[in-house]
């Protein structure tokens, strides 16, 4: 992930909970599959903004991973608004697999 | 509860769309098995016999072709990154392949090439017609033109050839508008679809989908554009020369074209597999793989067919094994494969995609049996390499044992394919 957030200590929550959210094809998670980009809490509006991205534009899977993102972050952060942002810019490559994520492939 | 959005995320084709498809190329499948048992007689004989051609079509039209364009639909999106141009037209590709295909294998196995016939090669002409405008339409508004695509389109142009081709050959076998009998032409058209249509397109989706199912991180555009150009170009040196030459010489050549852009594409697959970063490869990927090394028994078997051709000599066994290396062989083994690597996600996607991260929800592979598949891959490889002996050798016994390992994968193929479909989610 880029390490770009408004609050570090909710971020490292929702981080945790998407470790819980899995590539079916893969079998590896979101966060270690370096889909997560940027995580933002808006405490005004109640709102999180999660800037994610795919393996690949037409991912078939794509709306069940970004459902499942929104889902968890959901029912971690009770009252928030999720807000899915979905980029290709700059595009997923295989560099962006933590070296956990990588472990876990080997 | 607040309501949430979601933006960015692209539309992909509905799986109503890609099922049907598949369902139909599966029951072709069987119905082939179920011919090949009972027309076994008929590949100690002439090439051109009715059986043979049914069974013939049946693979190539029921099972790869409407297999190819169902998991085609799926994937062209991800090819072009574009959304796939009408939903609408895919279904009148299939409904019109649907009801083509088996007025023409009831024509072929009777033998009657009377008005029935001609009508289900028509309705497969208007099949690749629609398929065609939909994959151009998408190709035109996508932002992104890459070589997999290209692959994608000329392989459908192809396909067009090849069926329009046909039709002519059955329009010839009733009033004489060729210079030759059908039977003449019978190998331009045979390449041009095995070639021009099955190659080029496995080879422009597999370039794609065997890196990205490996996580690789291999890409090598300009060898891609190379193999793209050696096919073309031995494919067209191969209609010309049979059709105004004849020149036998000229065949290697092709064949030679041919066999460098399968030893480029094995070569691309190994970078590609040498640099995954996913270790563990799972069966339906290893089958997919094994596909492309049974590639080289065809190429080795038209090289047999061009040096006798030197002799004049043309022999029937090593026909009929070459084309039932193609059919069974390789295209089989790759469908086979790459079927329990989309149809999962498909399926998995239809049933699991609001519940991600809600509940537990199984893997796509925890859809179909796993010892389910293996078994098909060992009844399948079995049944092939019995089937090829038995052509060699003309024992009838030894073709109807394989028949029945091919029928049996059959089975189970079809078995999984309705376990799939039949999964309900776990209502706790």
């Amino acid at each position: 992930m880029n390490e770009i957030t408004n609050d570090n200590d909710k971020c490292a929550i929702a981080l945790e909970a998407l470790h819980h959210v899995i590539d079916p094809e893969i079998g590896l998670n979101i966060v270690d599959l370096g889909l997560i980009y940027q995580l933002d809490f808006d405490e005004k509006t109640k709102i999180i903004y999660c800037t994610m991205t795919l393996t690949t534009q037409f991912c078939p899977m794509g709306e069940s991973i970004s459902d499942g993102a929104k889902n968890c972050l959901e029912n971690t952060f009770e009252g928030y608004q999720i807000n899915i942002n979905l980029t290709f810019d700059p595009p997923w490559n295989a560099d962006k697999i933590s070296p956990e994520g990588q472990q876990f492939l080997n | 509860m607040f309501a949430a959005a979601t933006s960015g995320l692209a539309k992909n084709t509905s799986f109503k769309v890609v099922l049907p498809f598949y369902f139909y190329a599966a029951l072709c499948f069987l119905f082939a098995s179920i011919l090949l048992i009972f027309s076994s007689a008929a590949f100690t004989q002439h090439y051109f016999h009715p059986y043979t051609l049914t069974v013939t079509h049946a693979m190539a039209l029921g099972w790869g072709t409407m297999i190819i364009l169902g998991a085609s639909h799926q994937l062209v999106p991800v090819l072009i990154e574009g959304a796939l141009f009408s939903d609408f037209l895919a279904y009148c590709s299939f409904i019109a392949a649907a009801l083509g295909i088996p007025l023409l294998l009831y024509g072929f196995y009777h033998f009657d090439f009377s008005v029935f016939t001609k009508a289900g090669a028509i309705l497969i002409n208007l099949a690749i017609i629609f398929y065609l405008v939909n994959l151009a339409v998408s190709m035109a508004r996508s932002k992104k033109e890459n070589v997999h695509a290209i692959f994608v389109f000329t392989a459908a142009l192809w396909l067009l050839i090849t069926t329009l081709l046909g039709l002519l050959l059955l329009y010839n076998f009733t009033s004489n508008i060729l210079s030759n009998d059908s039977l003449y032409y019978l190998p331009v058209h045979a390449h041009i679809g095995v070639i021009g249509w099955f190659l080029l397109m496995v080879m422009g989706v597999g370039s794609r989908l065997i890196p990205l199912f490996l996580i690789s991180k291999y890409h090598n555009e300009k060898l891609l554009w190379w193999i793209f150009i050696l096919i073309n170009l031995a494919l067209i040196i191969f209609i010309f020369n049979f059709l105004f030459s004849f020149y036998p010489v000229i065949n290697f050549f092709c064949v030679g074209a041919i066999a460098l852009a399968i030893g480029l594409f094995g070569y691309y697959c190994r970078k590609a597999y040498q640099q995954r970063l996913r270790r563990k490869v799972d069966g339906q990927l290893r089958i997919s793989l094994l596909s492309i090394a049974f590639m080289v028994i065809p190429v080795v078997l038209s090289i047999v067919l061009i040096i006798l051709s030197f002799y004049f000599v043309e022999n029937n066994s090593v026909v009929l094994a070459y084309g039932f290396c193609i059919f069974f062989g390789w295209i089989t083994a790759i469908i086979l494969g790459m079927t329990f690597k989309t149809l999962p996600f498909i399926l998995w996607n239809r049933t699991y995609h609001h519940r991600s991260a809600v509940q537990k929800t199984p893997n796509p592979k925890d859809l179909f049996n796993s010892r389910v598949f293996n078994m098909m891959a060992v009844a399948y490889l079995i049944g092939f390499v019995v089937f090829l002996i038995g052509i060699f050798g003309g024992f009838i016994y030894v073709l109807q044992v394989g028949a029945v390992c091919i029928f049996l994968s059959a089975i189970l193929f079809n078995l999984n394919i309705f376990k799939m479909v039949i999964h309900k989610p776990d209502s706790k």
